[in-house]
């Protein structure tokens, strides 16, 4: 990327607008702010930013409309800012389209990381099952077709209801997945609401993926909210 | 009673023993009830033809009218014993269906009082958790751009970062985190501060120091304090002539209109008109206001904003891109206000636009000086 990548700011706040603007033009990033949803959206439209960060209690339209409307015209990579306690609007705002959330009060740094993932992302080249027969991802290497598996080099052995929950992970490496999104996914609509499902077969994954099934590295809890796959040291 | 009227029996007649011994089976049957009435009446039949009927201390009955009497009387007497014992029962009966009633309505009342306490635990549980949320939100916002401010910094002096891209900040921009942590801890200085005129105000502990003084000087104090926020309005002060002196606590007024002042600049565009003026109302009161020509305040809205924690601005009837308040002023505004007796709502400002704040104050008692 030549261009200094956009961020869009939307965030009621003006002493926060003020730091971001200064603490992410001081890492190369070009920034733009809007106080509300509406004005996030028109300014979204004319200036086609890489990413967008906004606030989920605004005036207006609040983050979580601000969200859905944004996800009807772009796939833009949307980072929410939330505060603890708010864990029920990250959940919707997640499921309507968010990539990933921090919570606030946050320091620069934790922001930056988030950023940074969510540009990689976006800005990785799309997964073409038609034609790709393996799935590299830091510590993971994956053989579609003969379904084997293999982490740190070593070989496992998944089920299949396994196996497609470690490839739609690997699939979303970094991204904030809710219970929901990853139970709609692998089980079906019908059972969004079965999240003991869920609990269980991450917990086979984690005993046959992780080191430390206790101390998981790969699978990360977000409390409440769902889980975040880190496919390794090894991702650049 | 057949010993009562024996000796009398030359002299009384058998009207008079026939209703006497009704008199007992109407005693017996309210007493005793229906079968001891009922032997009371054939028990009286036979004193009555025994002893009063000639020829006397027999069973035989010399005249058919006597006969005809015995016969009044017996019938009288069981109907007499009957109806009342059934009265009496009646009236038991309503008696018990009283008090079954009755304690059905002290179980219902009790079961009422207690699920309402329920709801109303409930209901002061769910407030106290919306304050808490409203409490920790403002909290935390400043909080926010302070860490992200301090941390940029930071990183500044490392001199590095996680990207190998050397973080440039220009002596504008190291100047400008600094001032956002100095105003952020401002605000969360003024936060507490106000958390804490609230509680007092709340808890009837706002201590007034009432002294005679002049209400021009109370609001140019106001005014002299709130001039750094009026610099992009007029302030235009409209004051009566010969506005009496009030006995208020100057300083609680003054943060009064303060308040009011601060709000009208932050809800009304640059370049606007923020009026105040004062004068004498009806009785010994003395009404001012504070008026601007924002977008003013919907008429549903008008007594919410004396809510604490309540913002316009968070609730999407007002813009603006000016920072918010703590949502505590006008709660405290109203607290003052009334502790010292007088009143505070909103109206439409001139022509139905903007928002007018008005308040009255009692003038005060010449005695109290």
């Amino acid at each position: 990327m030549n261009e200094r990548p956009r961020i869009l700011v939307v965030d009621d706040e003006p002493q926060l607008i003020r730091v971001l603007r200064t603490g992410l033009k001081s890492r190369g990033y070009d920034i733009r702010a809007a106080a509300d949803g509406l004005a996030g959206l028109e300014l979204f439209t004319d200036w086609r930013p890489d990413l967008v960060i906004t606030d989920l209690a605004m005036p207006n339209v609040d983050g979580l409309e601000f969200c859905r409307r944004l996800r009807e015209i772009s796939q833009v990579p949307i980072i929410v800012l939330s505060a603890k306690g708010e864990e029920k609007t990250k959940v919707e705002a997640l499921d309507i389209g968010a990539d990933d959330f921090v919570t606030k009060p946050f320091g620069i740094d934790e922001l930056l990381a988030r950023v940074r993932a969510s540009l990689r992302r976006a800005n990785a080249p799309p997964i073409n099952e038609a034609t790709q027969t393996t799935l590299e991802a830091g510590d993971f290497h994956v053989d579609l077709e003969s379904r084997e598996v293999k982490v740190r080099s070593d070989e496992i052995h998944l089920t299949p209801k396994e196996f497609d929950l470690l490839i739609y992970f690997i699939k979303h490496a970094g991204k904030v997945l809710t219970h929901r999104t990853l139970l709609s996914a692998i089980w079906g609509g019908n059972y969004v609401e079965q999240n003991e499902y869920l609990r269980v077969f991450v917990g086979n994954l984690r005993k046959k993926i992780e080191t430390d099934a206790a101390s998981p590295r790969y699978i990360i809890t977000e409390p409440w909210i769902g889980y975040r796959f880190d496919p390794g040291p090894t991702e650049t | 009673m057949t010993a009562v009227l024996a000796p009398f029996q030359q002299q009384v007649n058998a009207t008079t023993v026939a209703l006497a011994f009704l008199l007992v089976v109407l005693l017996v049957a309210l007493f005793w009830g229906s079968r001891p009435a009922l032997l009371a009446a054939v028990l009286g039949m036979f004193c009555f033809n025994f002893f009063f009927l000639p020829p006397l201390y027999t069973l035989h009955i010399a005249h058919a009218e006597n006969w005809v009497a015995l016969f009044v009387f017996f019938t009288t007497a069981l109907a007499v014993g009957q109806l009342s014992a059934r009265a009496k029962q009646r009236a038991e009966e309503a008696e018990s269906r009283k008090q079954e009633v009755e304690s059905l309505y002290s179980q219902l009342q009790a079961a009422f009082e207690r699920e309402s306490e329920a709801e109303a635990v409930k209901r002061s549980e769910k407030l106290k958790s919306a304050l808490l949320d409203a409490v920790t939100h403002d909290l935390r916002t400043p909080l926010t751009s302070i860490k992200a401010s301090i941390t940029t910094l930071i990183d500044e002096v490392r001199g590095q970062t996680d990207e190998a891209q050397p973080v440039v900040l220009d002596e504008d921009s190291r100047f400008e985190m600094l001032e956002v942590i100095d105003q952020e801890s401002d605000r969360l200085n003024r936060f507490i501060g106000d958390l804490i005129d609230l509680a007092r105000i709340e808890a009837g502990e706002l201590r007034l120091r009432p002294r005679w003084g002049a209400v021009d000087e109370i609001i140019s104090t106001a005014l002299t304090r709130a001039k750094p926020l009026t610099t992009d309005h007029h302030v235009e002060v409209t004051s009566e002539k010969e506005l009496p002196v009030v006995r208020v606590d100057a300083n609680a007024v003054s943060e009064v209109v303060y308040t009011l002042v601060d709000n009208a600049a932050k809800y009304s565009p640059p370049g606007t008109t923020i009026r105040i003026d004062a004068r004498r109302g009806d009785g010994d009161v003395i009404i001012m206001a504070v008026e601007d020509e924002g977008r003013g305040i919907d008429s549903r809205m008008r007594e919410r904003v004396f809510d604490k924690f309540f913002r316009a601005t968070r609730n999407g009837d007002i813009s603006t891109h000016q920072p918010s308040g703590t949502g505590m002023g006008l709660a405290i505004a109203k607290g003052i206000v009334e502790a010292h007796e007088g009143k505070i709502w909103i109206e439409s400002g001139r022509n139905g636009k903007g928002t007018r704040v008005v308040f009255t104050l009692p003038i005060g008692d010449e005695e109290q000086s």
